[in-house]
């Protein structure tokens, strides 16, 4: 069982160096993705400093002027997105058809012992295809599902590939709306 | 990475200038706040890791263990912050922001050094 929780530590490593090889060849690397990145980069940090420098009191003119910047900052952030999604398709796939392939590998197996019960809805994924009712056993999906959360995002920023929170913080996710923050 | 970069541009030697350096003497200035976030953040994986091996060599078990996790890993970094550094919680966006930075990464390593040594050890 240990063999196997060392194993599945080692293929997140790897599909994470892959992962982030990958997307070096396909986009970080490019002429377009850098050039974006370094404007999108020196607009976060140029909004961020005018919206610091006259904070709430905002008359009109400097309003405009800063909603002008949020929009150009948000065309920026949008070609950027464009430019990386496609590889992010291609990448999505090769690894989801890795990904089944680990699946079937370890199927039925029990990878780790849990020191905790798990709650019931991610039972079902900690538990996945596991006979019997012992719910401390692991399967191999929660386990690499909790690598490639802590090893993929270190590996990322460890090589500078991450997001800047200068950036992310001024043009939000698209999730929802950037949070006012360093007023 | 910022923090390479200002070890190289600087003499490795003055303390003024390393991270390192800067992130274990009390009350730093940090100009950068970008380079300040980096050393809480890398501080959190560390004690994500180190609690996470403590609590599997206990070992520790139970939602009792992880919420002592989230505790002492919220607590430490609260009190680096606040204490140590005694930085201005407003400039980060208030202390929830600084408190939450890099946290879900932390729980994760912490989570499978946790599982790894506790399977390891106790199970094999």
């Amino acid at each position: 069982m240990w063999a196997d929780t060392v194993l599945i530590v080692f293929i997140s490593v790897c599909t994470a160096l892959l992962g982030e090889g990958l997307t070096w060849l396909m986009v970080y690397r490019t002429e377009k993705y850098q050039k974006l990145k370094a404007e999108v980069e020196k607009q976060s940090k140029k909004l961020e400093k005018r919206k610091e420098a006259h904070g709430d009191s905002l008359d009109k003119q400097h309003k405009k002027k800063i909603e002008r910047e949020e929009e150009r900052l948000k065309n920026n952030n949008r070609d950027l997105s464009l430019v990386k999604m496609k590889s992010m398709f291609a990448i999505g796939f090769a690894f989801t058809a890795l990904l089944s392939m680990f699946n079937s590998i370890f199927d039925g197996r029990v990878v780790a012992r849990l020191p905790f019960v798990p709650i019931s809805w991610i039972q079902g994924l900690s538990h996945r295809n596991l006979p019997g009712d012992d719910y401390t056993e692991c399967s191999f999906i929660f386990l690499y599902i909790l690598c490639t959360m802590s090893i993929r995002q270190n590996i990322q920023k460890m090589l500078g590939f991450a997001p800047s929170r200068t950036a992310s913080k001024q043009s939000g996710s698209i999730f929802g709306p950037p949070p006012q923050q360093f007023k | 990475m910022s923090r390479q970069k200002v070890e190289k541009n600087g003499s490795a030697g003055k303390c003024e200038l390393s991270v390192w350096c800067r992130a274990i003497t009390a009350n730093s200035e940090w100009p950068d706040k970008e380079e300040f976030l980096d050393v809480i953040y890398w501080a959190r994986q560390a004690i994500g890791i180190v609690v996470g091996i403590v609590w599997g060599l206990i070992p520790l078990k139970g939602f009792v263990a992880l919420l002592l996790f989230v505790l002492v890993n919220a607590g430490t970094t609260y009190v680096y912050f606040s204490n140590f550094q005694q930085v201005d919680e407003e400039e980060y966006g208030g202390a929830w922001e600084l408190t939450k930075e890099g946290f879900m990464t932390s729980f994760a390593g912490f989570l499978v050094t946790w599982i790894i040594i506790y399977s390891g050890l106790h199970f094999d």
